[in-house]
């Protein structure tokens, strides 16, 4: 027997129900989880003949409980569990936690791993910006800008395979260093390919940045102003493309980006083709500080410190956060004198921009929406954990 | 692949040999020779030399070389093979499915790729015949609450309709044209104007979201680009005085007709590329935010067809642009090259006694004209050219010129991204309508100035 | 005309790539050649040596069956498990050697840094495929055999673009 809920007198329903009047003129669309334009999300979007009144993402789909599982396993075999979230961008997601956990055991890395490690992050962030550009391309019907950005990958990935063995989830960081030292001419060939990669990236801007019907299809929509951006606590491409300088790097350095020259690209506008343009900046100047850490590479050392056995903290906590692929990637680490973790909590970038969505899709055309939605530079995955 | 082949056993093959034996006797006794006999019953046979063509007489001259060339000659110029064969569905589905393989394989090549490389030895040369039979052997779903008549019968009604298209086109000089009509251009608008209805059924019939909302785009695509499309031809139209095509074809023996007007060319070509729903303008079809537009519920055998009618319907287009902007089939005679005592005297071949029987002006030789007096002579030099050497060199001509021009249409797949629904509107309504006015003032003063039109110069 | 010169110059610069050379491995004839032999590891330095994550490989003269690549695996994807084999051998007295499921492995080479005694080395075979869900239980005398791979196609850069030959 099923009892009516219906408002009290003063208009308000029970607490965490809402009301919803269904219109004649409203249609409620389902861009679910099977879907060319979603990803592993889904969004329900209501919308008053061309114009979205509504957009109400929902995430959760790709959730593992990966917090959860680290808290059995110990620091060193947690390493290839808390990679999985982001495959490509394993270096990045992993940085937070290694440079955590060798504070809490309090052990120095030796220079030449702190560079190889610098390489590997900006190799990684390249290889996942490249991945989002050709969803991008794809999303607003440019085949041509799918299959070119997922070629060049090819050339880091390639890389990043000389150096660590694998093509993705690279389980190449630990805490003390990196696993195995770079093969043997690997300098000259990272900068060859580097200068290639550089090339091509340039050619992009022909085909891609200054069509003029990419230009008329991305500006002046999903725009983000700079107070609403900082207000609503948006993290990487998206706050730098809204006119904040903002950029983990050079606010906090970490292993050796003080002695790095980084420039932070920042563009004014806030709609999506800034938001879209601000990564391939980025990946630009990531080439250079391939360059830069491969001439400034001490060319010997060694690159792993010893840990002890079981590695363990003392009674406290530590939190480390660094810029990855996406914004700022954090990682609070408690510990309480085991060999595991007592609770670990990834704070993806990518979580903190989907905020930003139902505000920004709120009164804009239904064609806007796939370039809205992309360029917030969300990842499902690591968001869902 | 968890499926273990099982192992071979001679009585299971035997058997599997026997029972398809069986069921092909069983169906052409049951169909096929019934269905024949309705045919030949019914069908107009030709006279040949003074004698009734049936199937027996048409079997025994077969296999006489000196009898099998009036037959073949009757074969080509019966109605059959217009529509069927040459100017006709077969030719535009063979161009077809050549613009499909080419396509792939450009596109890759652009995008720094290979395309279809693994099925047929060479470079993916039958990979369409292999997406063919996979779309064959897959099964098609009806969504429970759609209207099944109309879903059933639009892609049937679009492959018609771009048949229908084709059907106006001329191909080579002597009336190759399936239906020759002296109102020509205005059947080519009528048949234009049916393809928005077909959309919308198909769309409103599938009962789902997706479709609905890629069906009223693609209505609001097509319509708005009619006008620019009707307009922009409207200048040649008025320069030439006639709308039957094979005549503005042959309007354009010394020069096309781009020359003159390069805006109208331009914005034809665009509006063919929105009224064939090519990239940049596929909104209704492929999206990312509308699954898959007024196609999306088409499965199997029923999306093979609207490809193949879409890929028809682009031959069209590319043909029509040809023959009102580029000249049709004009070009210099290049092929084949034959000197002044072939057409005479003829080229010696002997039949079984030994002597010399077969000559160039020989009654009945297919695509060779009897009368030496009807031999169309062109303008250019004093050198009589057979209609036959007309035929294949205008043809030839024509198949490159439409090669070319489908080459522009691929292009822009590779280089452009999708427009949106209101930059689209407001394109085809505000800068294409006045694009094509501007193209009929030049017209129109060029008419008036006495340069061309019937009491021009040129 | 700004938007007339963006349009040209990006049909301009489709058109120029089509003189470029294509990119792609075409995989079963051609196979991208690794650096060195596979991923190994030190014990001694206590630091690996770069070569690809492959299938595993392991040598007999050398495994003792200490177990510590299984423990090392349990909190990683479980996919090592020790089993009696028929030889006897000096250093191994208990007669066991792990076997790997590689349909749980999941390839980070933990269970190589954790052996102490140069035993267990990864190769560069990836091709790794099986009709049974059983078949890709690797026994001891199966990971003792060296893979032969054929693989010799890099990554040729030069003015025509990148290719692999």
């Amino acid at each position: 027997m099923t009892e009516q809920i219906t408002p009290n007198s003063n208009g308000q329903m029970p607490p965490g129900l809402q009301l919803e009047k269904v219109d004649d003129r409203i249609m409620t669309l389902n861009v679910g989880p099977q879907h060319p334009g979603s990803g592993h999300m889904r969004i329900i979007v209501k919308i008053d003949g061309d114009y979205i009144v509504n957009a109400d993402p929902d995430p959760g789909y790709v959730h593992r409980g990966e917090e959860k599982m680290a808290e059995v396993r110990n620091y060193i075999l947690n390493i290839p569990h808390l990679e999985r979230p982001v495959i490509h961008d394993s270096c990045n997601i992993l940085y937070p936690y290694v440079l955590g956990v060798e504070d809490l055991v309090g052990i120095e890395v030796s220079e030449r791993a702190k560079y190889i490690r610098v390489i590997a992050a900006e190799l990684n962030r390249c290889v996942y910006t490249q991945y989002w550009l050709a969803i991008y391309g794809i999303f607003l019907g440019h085949s041509t800008m799918f299959m070119w950005p997922a070629g060049d990958r090819e050339l880091l990935i390639d890389l990043l395979e000389k150096m660590t063995g694998a093509r993705v989830t690279h389980s190449y960081f630990v805490p003390g260093g990196v696993r195995n030292d770079v093969p043997p001419n690997f300098e000259e060939v990272c900068l060859r390919q580097v200068n290639y990669f550089e090339k091509r990236l340039k050619e992009y801007a022909d085909i891609f940045y200054d069509n003029p019907i990419l230009k008329a299809r991305t500006e002046d929509t999903g725009v983000l102003s700079t107070h609403d951006a900082i207000r609503l606590g948006t993290t990487g491409s998206v706050l730098r493309a809204s006119g904040v300088d903002f950029d983990i790097r050079k606010k906090e350095p970490y292993d050796v980006y003080e002695e790095l020259d980084v420039h932070t690209n920042v563009l004014k506008d806030g709609d999506s083709y800034a938001r879209s343009k601000i990564p391939w900046l980025d990946m630009l100047e990531s080439c250079n500080i391939i360059r830069q850490a491969l001439e400034k590479m001490p060319k010997s050392g060694s690159i792993r410190t010893k840990l002890k056995p079981n590695p363990k903290g003392g009674d406290e906590e530590v939190f480390r956060r660094v810029e990855s692929g996406r914004g700022a990637a954090g990682m609070h680490i408690i510990s309480k004198g085991q060999p595991q973790p007592y609770r670990l909590k990834i704070s993806p970038g990518s979580f903190r921009n989907l905020i930003a969505l139902p505000y920004l899709l709120k009164g804009e055309k239904l064609g806007n929406m796939p370039a809205v939605y992309w360029s917030l530079n969300y990842w499902p995955v690591e968001a869902d954990r | 692949m968890s499926v273990i082949a099982p192992k071979f056993r001679l009585g299971y093959f035997l058997k599997a040999i026997i029972d398809n034996i069986f069921w092909v006797i069983i169906l052409v006794t049951l169909i096929a020779i019934p269905a024949i006999q309705i045919v030949l019953f019914y069908m107009d046979l030709p006279v040949i030399e003074g004698e009734l063509l049936t199937a027996f007489l048409a079997f025994t001259w077969l296999f006489d070389p000196t009898r099998q060339i009036p037959l073949i000659k009757s074969l080509i110029n019966s109605d059959f093979f217009r529509i069927a064969a040459f100017p006709g569905f077969g030719f535009a589905a063979l161009i077809a499915a050549g613009t499909i393989f080419v396509e792939r394989k450009m596109l890759a090549k652009l995008q720094l790729r290979v395309g279809p490389f693994y099925c047929g030895k060479v470079e993916g040369l039958l990979q369409l015949a292999g997406d063919g039979l996979k779309l064959i052997s897959k099964e098609i779903i009806i969504p429970a609450k759609a209207d099944k008549p109309l879903f059933w019968v639009a892609p049937i009604l679009f492959v018609g309709t771009a048949a229908a298209f084709v059907s106006l086109i001329p191909v080579a000089p002597g009336g190759w044209v399936v239906a020759d009509l002296d109102v020509g251009l205005l059947a080519v608008f009528a048949v234009i104007g049916f393809f928005p209805i077909i959309t919308i059924l198909s769309a409103w019939s599938a009962n789902s979201k997706f479709p609905f909302i890629g069906g009223i785009r693609a209505l609001h695509q097509m319509v708005s680009f009619e006008i620019p499309l009707i307009l922009s031809l409207l200048g040649v139209v008025i320069l030439t005085g006639t709308l039957n095509l094979s005549e503005i074809v042959e309007s354009q023996a010394s020069f096309p007709w781009i020359i003159f007007m390069p805006i109208g060319a331009i914005v034809f070509f665009t509006a063919m590329l929105a009224e064939l729903e090519r990239i940049p303008f596929d909104l209704p079809e492929a999206e990312s935010e509308i699954v898959a537009g007024w196609l999306t519920e088409f499965s199997g055998m029923m999306y093979g067809l609207v490809q193949l009618g879409s890929y028809v319907k682009l031959f069209a287009f590319a043909a029509l642009f040809v023959t009102i902007f580029l000249g049709g089939w004009s070009g210099p005679i290049f092929w084949p090259p034959l000197d002044e005592q072939i057409i005479t005297e003829g080229v010696p071949i002997p039949n079984f006694e030994g002597d010399p029987v077969l000559t160039i002006n020989t009654p009945g030789l297919p695509l060779f004209d009897e009368d030496p007096n009807e031999w169309v002579q062109q303008k250019r030099g004093e050198i009589e050219f057979t209609s036959g050497q007309l035929f294949f060199s205008g043809t030839i001509w024509f198949i490159l010129k439409t090669v070319a021009v489908i080459f522009f249409v691929l292009l822009p797949r590779g280089v452009f991204p999708r427009i949106r629904i209101d930059m689209l509107l407001h394109i085809g309504w505000y800068k294409l309508i006045g694009l094509a006015f501007v193209n009929i003032f030049i017209a129109l003063g060029l008419l008036y100035a006495g340069v061309l039109g019937p009491e021009g110069f040129l | 005309m700004g938007t007339a010169t963006g349009i040209i110059k990006a049909l301009n610069s489709g058109v120029k790539h089509l003189a470029v050379k294509r990119f792609t491995l075409r995989y079963p004839e051609q196979k991208l050649k690794f650096v060195g032999d596979g991923y190994q590891f030190d014990p001694t330095t206590g630091v690996g040596i770069a070569g690809y994550k492959g299938r595993h490989m392991l040598f007999h003269d050398k495994c003792t069956g200490c177990q510590l690549c299984a423990i090392a695996c349990e909190g990683v994807a479980e996919a090592i498990a020790m089993v009696k084999v028929p030889d006897t051998w000096k250093h191994n007295k208990k007669a066991i050697m792990p076997q790997i499921d590689y349909g749980k492995c999941v390839f980070c080479g933990l269970c190589v840094d954790a052996c102490p005694f140069y035993a267990l080395y990864m190769s560069n075979d990836y091709e790794l495929s099986s009709f049974t869900k059983e078949g890709l239980i690797y026994t001891p005398s199966q990971l003792q055999v060296k893979p032969q791979v054929q693989q010799d196609s890099e990554l040729i850069i030069d003015k025509r673009g990148a290719r692999h030959g």
